[in-house]
């Protein structure tokens, strides 16, 4: 046992001070972006839009204020994933920003993060999605052990605790899916190439994109909105049995009757003094065939 | 030539004389006596689309890598249950139609149980001699329950394998006996490769054949009460009025039958059900959230998610929070269901036999009772979807819980009163519930307008027949007479008329 623990110590002791630190990792892990060439205009066009929009909040510099965090030396990817999924300009600040449609075209948005990136450098810049050779199987893997655990298995998206959410996962991109596992935004975890691999990210993002969001999922009917049985059995009891007992109101006979079970009531308004006060509007024709 | 071949057999089975008896029953008629005939249906659905499903599904845990045609799950390692069930269901002509119909059959099954119940409690049909047959019932929708579970476990997928987890903790929960009764079940430790085997047998022999069994005893009790009659149309404690079997219900069941079916296709074909395929195989590593059982375990989960984290610290022995909502609740639940016939006649100090119904209104207090228990487990479903009605209604998953606490308590305090009053109310008003009558608005000679009440409601028939009294040699010679052609009507029977 004792020799079990002290191998494992000399096997494991030399490879994590050999390895570099998981930050540094992420940083150098790609630095391409083909969308907007890193030019002086662009940047000019990204410093004018972050002066406009945001500023006012994030400060000049993007050195943050009361009301908001320090920008500097995050990284464009984090910028990127915020304005364009909308949820920069916030528009309501104290609760967690939904999903809406962006305010600036996706040059725009890569245009103010990379500026934002350049006053200082460091953090993780705008990936680049290569799917070539990516598995949509791996990808559905990885998927049910680290991202369905919040965002459901059928990326519908739920609440977690104290007004948190995980949001669906319907209609998000492939770099906006690389930017939130690799620089975890809000409360979601950061997941580093230790714990999900670049491989491994490329195969979620070809499994998300084609069959979370089910361009290429197949049928069954409609989805209820993915979210687990609830919803299924809301639609047995109302629709399956709630037709299947209107069906019964068709067939059967709807005679109300019961009138003489209320002794000295009900007697005071109807002259008519029968029992069967009740509408028989579809009550079949009851004659009697034989004698 | 077919007539001689009828007599022939008939001679040697003599079906024709006790067949006769059984077309000349006479069933009371109104619509809401004919609800529990939907759970005959879907569970007649649930055996037909259940056989096809035997034949493709593969009950074992046994590893095998998936090379079906939905290529997210090609190459994973998943149990032969699970592959079976995706190919089943993409590879089989109409296979996900027939397992979404199963599926879906299953949960109106268990709802028509439930209304079929709620019926019968708020008429007063589980009076004497009715009780036993009411507690019959009771077994079965526990059997109907149990059975939908089990069928929800088989596919072995990321949610049902869940299910199956928390119904292992359930069973250790027990006091004392707990972990023997969750290893003897699971063949040891969860999850093992025994329960799917275990569950299929269950699910497709033993509990069918006591559903089965127990149904015809259920049927059989029916037919030998006679069913219970809402007073009026000169019906009595001791006749039975209504319609006979042949041809008036058999025409109407026949009908019935073919439309519930007809919304179990509806539904298998165009609303999905259990997508296993987006679930994936189940590992006890993995987890999805938005998890809840089908509904009619659902209110066991949402006790459980209301419940508070108290346990009950005995001497040597701690009694976990589990217990107490997954446990002792339904313990409760189902044995305040059997019991509840005669707990109303030791309180209302009624124990003669009854076949006239009551309107709910006209038992109020019986049926405020009802009403708030019913509220109180419908709260409890609802407390199973905490999470989704967070995230539909934008609000905190705490409110959330802490809202159905709350509610759970309050909802019941208030439909009691509030029903007992509407009863009382609908009591005090003639008419009430009925359609009103117009109101015509006439011009007199001289140019003036006044109201009048009509008589009678446009196409109104107002058909008060009298039920002809029938004795034995009156309807089968009447029958025999007329070919079986007229023998639609309102009839009369004796009660102890054979």
């Amino acid at each position: 046992m004792v020799l079990a623990l002290a191998l494992a110590a000399v096997f494991y002791a030399p490879r994590h001070s050999a390895q570099p630190s998981p930050s540094r990792r992420l940083g150098s892990a790609v630095l391409v972006d083909a969308r907007v060439p890193n030019t002086s205009a662009a940047l000019a066009q990204g410093r004018t839009l972050y002066d406009e929009s945001c500023s006012s909040c994030h400060g000049t510099q993007a050195q943050g204020s009361s009301l908001a965090p320090n920008l500097r030396g995050l990284g464009s990817a984090t910028v990127d994933l915020w304005v364009s999924s909308g949820w920069m300009p916030l528009a309501n600040p104290g609760v967690q920003p939904a999903r809406k449609p962006s305010h600036f075209t996706p040059s725009q948005t890569s245009a103010i993060a990379r500026y934002v990136a350049s006053l200082v450098p460091g953090g993780l810049a705008i990936p680049t999605v290569d799917l070539k050779g990516a598995s949509s199987a791996e990808g559905f893997s990885v998927f049910a052990l680290n991202c369905a655990p919040c965002h459901t298995i059928t990326g519908a998206g739920d609440a977690l605790s104290n007004g948190i959410v995980a949001p669906p996962l319907h209609g998000v991109t492939g770099t906006q899916i690389e930017e939130a596992v690799r620089t975890g935004p809000g409360n979601m975890p950061r997941f580093s190439t230790f714990t999900v691999s670049k491989q491994q990210l490329a195969d979620v993002v070809d499994y998300v994109t084609r069959y979370v969001e089910h361009p290429d999922s197949p049928g069954g009917g409609l989805t209820l909105g993915g979210v687990g049985p609830v919803a299924e059995g809301f639609v047995g009891l109302f629709a399956g049995v709630g037709l299947c007992v209107l069906i019964a109101l068709w067939i059967g006979d709807r005679n109300e009757s019961g009138g003489e079970s209320e002794p000295g009531h009900g007697d005071g308004g109807h002259g008519d003094g029968g029992h069967d006060e009740g509408p028989r509007a579809e009550t079949p024709e009851r004659e009697v065939a034989h004698a | 030539m077919i007539d001689s071949l009828f007599s022939w057999i008939d001679d040697r089975v003599a079906l024709s004389r006790s067949g006769r008896h059984l077309l000349d029953k006479i069933f009371p008629d109104h619509w809401s006596f004919m609800i529990g005939e939907i759970a005959l249906y879907s569970f007649i659905v649930l055996m037909l689309t259940g056989v096809f499903l035997t034949l493709y599904f593969v009950p074992s845990s046994t590893p095998v890598i998936y090379h079906g045609v939905y290529a997210p799950l090609r190459g994973q390692t998943v149990s032969a249950a699970f592959d079976s069930t995706v190919n089943l269901s993409f590879q089989v002509r109409g296979g996900l139609l027939m397992r979404q119909m199963h599926h879906w059959a299953a949960n109106i099954f268990v709802g028509a149980i439930v209304v079929h119940m709620l019926r019968v409690f708020f008429t007063g049909a589980f009076r004497r001699p009715r009780e036993a047959n009411w507690m019959l019932g009771t077994t079965l929708l526990i059997l109907a329950i149990f059975n939908g579970f089990l069928g929800y476990s088989l596919p072995d997928d990321l949610i049902s394998g869940t299910g199956i987890r928390i119904a292992f903790s359930i069973m250790e929960s027990v006091p004392f006996v707990g972990t023997y009764l969750a290893y003897f079940l699971f063949g040891g430790s969860f999850p093992g490769t025994a329960i799917i085997p275990r569950f299929f047998i269950l699910h497709v022999l033993v509990l069918p054949l006591l559903i089965i069994g127990l149904l015809a005893g259920h049927l059989g009790m029916l037919v030998k009460h006679k069913h219970a009659q809402f007073p009026g149309k000169g019906a009595r404690d001791d006749n039975v009025v209504g319609s006979p079997l042949w041809p008036t219900y058999a025409a109407k069941a026949g009908g019935f039958f073919f439309l519930t079916t007809g919304v179990t296709a509806l539904l298998g074909a165009i609303v999905q059900i259990n997508p296993i395929w987006q679930y994936g195989q189940y590992y006890a590593y993995k987890v999805s959230y938005a998890v809840q059982p089908d509904w009619y375990m659902g209110w066991l989960d949402g006790a459980l998610r209301v419940m508070p984290s108290w346990e009950l610290n005995l001497p040597g022995h701690m009694i976990p929070t589990v217990f107490f909502p997954a446990v002792l609740l339904p313990g409760l639940t189902f044995n305040l269901i059997y019991a509840w016939p005669f707990i109303e006649a030791k309180l209302t100090g009624d124990t003669a036999e009854h076949h006239l119904l009551e309107r709910p209104r006209d038992k109020p207090l019986r049926t405020a009772i009802g009403a708030a228990v019913f509220a109180f487990y419908f709260v409890l479903f609802g407390a199973s979807a905490t999470d989704v009605l967070a995230n539909y209604l934008s609000l905190s998953l705490n409110v959330v819980l802490w809202a159905f606490r709350v509610l759970c308590i309050v909802v019941p305090i208030v439909v009691f009163p509030v029903t007992y009053k509407i009863c009382l109310e609908l009591r005090a008003t003639p008419g009430a519930g009925q359609r009103k009558r117009h109101n015509l608005v006439v011009r007199t000679a001289d140019g003036g307008y006044t109201t009048i009440a009509a008589e009678e409601y446009p196409g109104y028939v107002k058909a008060e027949l009298e039920p002809v009294a029938l004795d034995e040699v009156d309807l089968v010679s009447a029958m025999a007479a007329e070919g079986d052609q007229g023998t639609e009507g309102v009839y009369q029977i004796p009660r102890d008329y054979r």
